[in-house]
């Protein structure tokens, strides 16, 4: 699954506005692509789709901090910059605290939109790539047995193998075995790692390994 | 008659003392009086020894009361006539008491009530120098002797008029008024310095003319006068009276019962205290103690005694008269005469000062609470104003900075498009256009605010400019407070009638004054002053002037004030200049700007005074 190159994504009603902040970016080397709606946005992205949104924060229809959560609900939710006309300090509060990578007017100096815009690609870049690494953490881990995660469940948590044969009323050679099995599937060489991958991956908070 | 007495009283005596004071039957009192009703002192004598009497009884007193008029009639028949008269009249009357008040000789007090009415206790009251007879201390009768104090009488007198060289002494001629001035005598001669001239061979009849014509340094001392020189007899309250009014110089008496005819005074007899003397041995005897046992008592010292009204006829002062004095006929205080009116009065004054201080308070209240609505609705119509122009500031953003947003992007891209070797003249040649179409976008946003503002100024009517200043001034005043800004309006009583509408030249009188304000937020407090003046001028159109002591404006900005969106503030809109403008444009007035001579700028717009 590789992602389609980094746009900006660009919604803003006002179309005069949206042609002119367009153009500005693809002078700036960015892939562009605008729309008139947050729906009509919202309806051409794909999974694939990756780079940030910039979005008008008054629009009729869907507004702004509608679409940064409908966004929120994808699976790759990209980042937004919000633009306006005259933003009040609640709203700016609210879409900062909702992870809005920036909030400027529209008549905020090129460099400080420029300079979001960038800060906006390589936060979706890195997320992005934190999100398929997890995503592959949680491949591996579905691809082991029962018994493999239950033994796993006592490694991270730090227990000898006796200990863990004892609990599971197994012999301490098949803990062994277990434990050769599972750092294999899940191609991992130190109990350091493991912690920490498993800690990553949710998987204490899911209590996948109860 | 005697026997007739004895023949009633001879039963019942022993069945009274039986019962003693448990009798349920009033006590009987009869009073004789040698002289007649006329006779001031014993009139007041009288009424003292009742009050006494009743007061110190628990049973009721019958008094009974008999005058012998001695002075009008002295002849011998007459006082037969009296006697039978009061023998027929009381026999058969139960009478516990006679009380006896003689004045020329002790019958009245002896003779009389032992022919009519031998078993009936006698007590006597005199006031006089006659020596008691060996007969009436015989008779187991008891009384009060009250002598003329003469040296007590002298003795004030010198008090009084320390100046006195010569007293003139008039007296009688009788045997009682001979022993008088003899006592009268023996004081004179203690006295060294004081010349005593007695007058005692005038008839009384000539005496108002004599007494007219004393020269100071004199005053008279009345004595008795029982029988003047021509035999005709007199009382020393009726001749006080006679003398006193004639008199070049103060008069003296020493009966209690002569003040008030006309005398300074004297150390007299006070007939209240002589009546409760009296009424106090009369009850002792009333309650059965015999008469016989009791001695006569005999009393010379007088009480200084002065008549307010006389001491003010001869001007001497209240202060001379001795501590243990007593100054009569002293008019009430308007106090001691309407107290009760005076407490009344002052009650209902008090009331009435209650309720009014209570309306008053009421009022205050009121005003207070008028005043704060007032207040109330200064500051609402404050905030409105302001919200006015703040949500018009901000509909004005939010519509502006699409165009102008757009514009600046524009020129962004275009800026860097123009830095590729090979510029897209065509991208070059749309975003030019867009920029056009921005530009007029924005200036489209204007036009609608001004025809926003233009039908909004539809309404022109004659206006008070003046009391639209003085309004606005106290809009701001709250503010101006807080800035620490001293505002001062100079408007003239009388200004030419001005058309416009009311709401958007205060608007804009407003504007002119929160910029003056924001001019001087970085002046020292002292110097912050705001100076809003109206004048009539020449053209006969009215001129508004806001002068601000602040940093003035840059010259180099003077042309641009008034451009819309030019603002020299951080946060400034650069509307307000500009609004104002189309305001006073709209009213066919000018508006401009110069810096002052010293500090600060001063805005200023006229108003023509005719209506177009």
């Amino acid at each position: 699954m590789n992602p389609s190159p980094a746009t900006v994504f660009i919604v803003d009603d006002d179309a005069s506005f949206l042609r002119s902040v367009s153009r500005l970016l693809r002078a700036a080397g960015y892939a562009v692509q605008t729309f008139e709606s947050a729906k009509e946005l919202l309806e051409r992205l794909s999974p694939e789709s990756s780079g940030c949104v910039l979005a008008d924060l008054q629009m009729p229809g869907m507004n702004g901090l509608e679409l940064q959560e409908a966004l929120g609900r994808l699976a790759n939710p990209l980042p937004v910059i919000f633009l306006s006309g005259q933003g009040d300090i609640p709203t700016t509060v609210q879409a900062m605290r909702r992870g809005a990578e920036d909030f400027l007017t529209k008549l905020s100096p090129k460099e400080k939109l420029l300079d979001a815009v960038r800060r906006s690609l390589a936060r979706d870049l890195r997320e992005r790539k934190q999100r398929e690494r997890l995503r592959i953490l949680h491949e591996r881990f579905a691809a082991l047995t029962l018994r493999e995660r239950e033994v796993l469940g006592h490694v991270v948590r730090g227990r000898l193998n006796k200990q863990i044969a004892a609990d599971l009323g197994i012999n301490v050679r098949t803990v062994k075995l277990h434990r050769t099995n599972l750092t294999r599937r899940l191609r991992i060489h130190s109990v350091a790692e493991l912690t920490r991958l498993a800690e990553e991956a949710g998987w204490f908070k899911d209590e996948k390994l109860q | 008659m005697v026997l007739v007495l004895v023949f009633f009283w001879g039963p019942l005596c022993p069945a009274q003392t039986a019962t003693g004071t448990e009798h349920p039957r009033a006590k009987r009192v009869l009073m004789i009086f040698s002289e007649g009703k006329d006779v001031l002192g014993n009139v007041v004598l009288e009424q003292a020894v009742r009050a006494e009497m009743q007061k110190a009884s628990t049973n009721r007193i019958e008094f009974l009361t008999e005058y012998l008029d001695a002075s009008h009639f002295s002849d011998e028949q007459h006082f037969h006539l009296f006697q039978d008269y009061l023998g027929k009249k009381y026999a058969g009357q139960n009478l516990d008491l006679i009380m006896a008040f003689p004045s020329k000789d002790y019958t009245l007090a002896g003779e009389l009530p032992e022919a009519l009415f031998p078993d009936v206790p006698v007590v006597f009251v005199a006031v006089n120098e006659m020596e008691v007879p060996f007969a009436i201390s015989k008779l187991g009768v008891t009384g009060i002797i009250q002598r003329f104090d003469f040296r007590g009488t002298v003795g004030l007198i010198m008090r009084l008029q320390p100046d006195t060289r010569r007293v003139v002494v008039i007296g009688g001629t009788s045997e009682t008024d001979r022993m008088a001035l003899g006592r009268i005598r023996e004081v004179a001669q203690s006295l060294d310095g004081i010349e005593f001239d007695f007058w005692t061979n005038r008839p009384m009849a000539e005496l108002p003319g004599a007494v007219g014509s004393l020269p100071e340094g004199t005053v008279i001392l009345l004595s008795t006068v029982q029988r003047d020189v021509t035999g005709q007899p007199y009382f020393m309250s009726p001749l006080a009276q006679m003398l006193a009014p004639s008199a070049s110089v103060p008069m003296y008496v020493l009966g209690g019962w002569a003040l008030g005819s006309g005398a300074v005074g004297g150390a007299v007899v006070d007939p209240d205290v002589l009546g409760a003397r009296a009424g106090h041995l009369a009850m002792r005897v009333l309650r059965g103690t015999r008469p016989e046992t009791l001695s006569i008592e005999v009393a010379t010292k007088g009480t200084p005694m002065v008549d307010w009204r006389a001491l003010r006829r001869w001007g001497i002062k209240e202060g001379r008269v001795p501590p243990d004095g007593t100054i009569r006929y002293r008019p009430h205080s308007l106090w001691e005469e309407h107290r009760n009116l005076i407490l009344l009065s002052l009650a209902v004054f008090l009331a009435q000062a209650a309720t009014i201080a209570g309306l008053l308070a009421q009022r205050a209240q009121r005003r207070r609470a008028e005043a704060e609505i007032l207040n109330q609705r200064v500051e609402l119509a404050h905030v409105t104003r302001v919200s006015t122009m703040g949500q018009l500031a901000s509909a004005l953003t939010h519509e502006l900075n699409q165009p102008l947003g757009a514009i600046l992007r524009n020129t962004e891209a275009a800026e860097l498009f123009l830095q590729n070797e090979k510029p897209d003249l065509r991208e070059i040649q749309a975003i030019l256009a867009d920029i056009r179409k921005d530009d007029q976008r924005a200036g489209d946003v204007i036009g609608r605010m001004r025809s926003l503002l233009k039908r909004r100024s539809l309404e022109s009517k004659p206006l008070d400019l003046g009391g639209l200043l003085e309004e606005t001034v106290t809009l701001v005043r709250s503010d101006a407070l807080t800035r620490q800004v001293n505002l001062v309006s100079r408007v003239p009583a009388r200004l030419p009638v001005v058309y416009g509408d009311r709401v958007h030249l205060q608007q804009v009188l407003l504007n002119l004054i929160l910029n003056g304000m924001d001019a001087m937020g970085g002046c020292p407090a002292e110097e912050r002053l705001l100076a809003i003046q109206a004048v009539k001028a020449t053209d006969g159109s009215v001129e508004v002037a806001v002068k601000d002591c602040g940093a003035g404006i840059p010259p180099d900005k003077m042309e641009r004030l008034f451009q819309p969106f030019f603002t020299t503030k951080p946060n400034g809109m650069g509307m307000g200049l500009a609004i104002s403008r189309t305001i006073i444009d709209a009213h066919g007035g000018k508006i401009e700007a110069e810096n002052n001579p010293g500090k600060g700028a001063t805005f200023k717009f006229t108003l023509p005074a005719n209506h177009n």
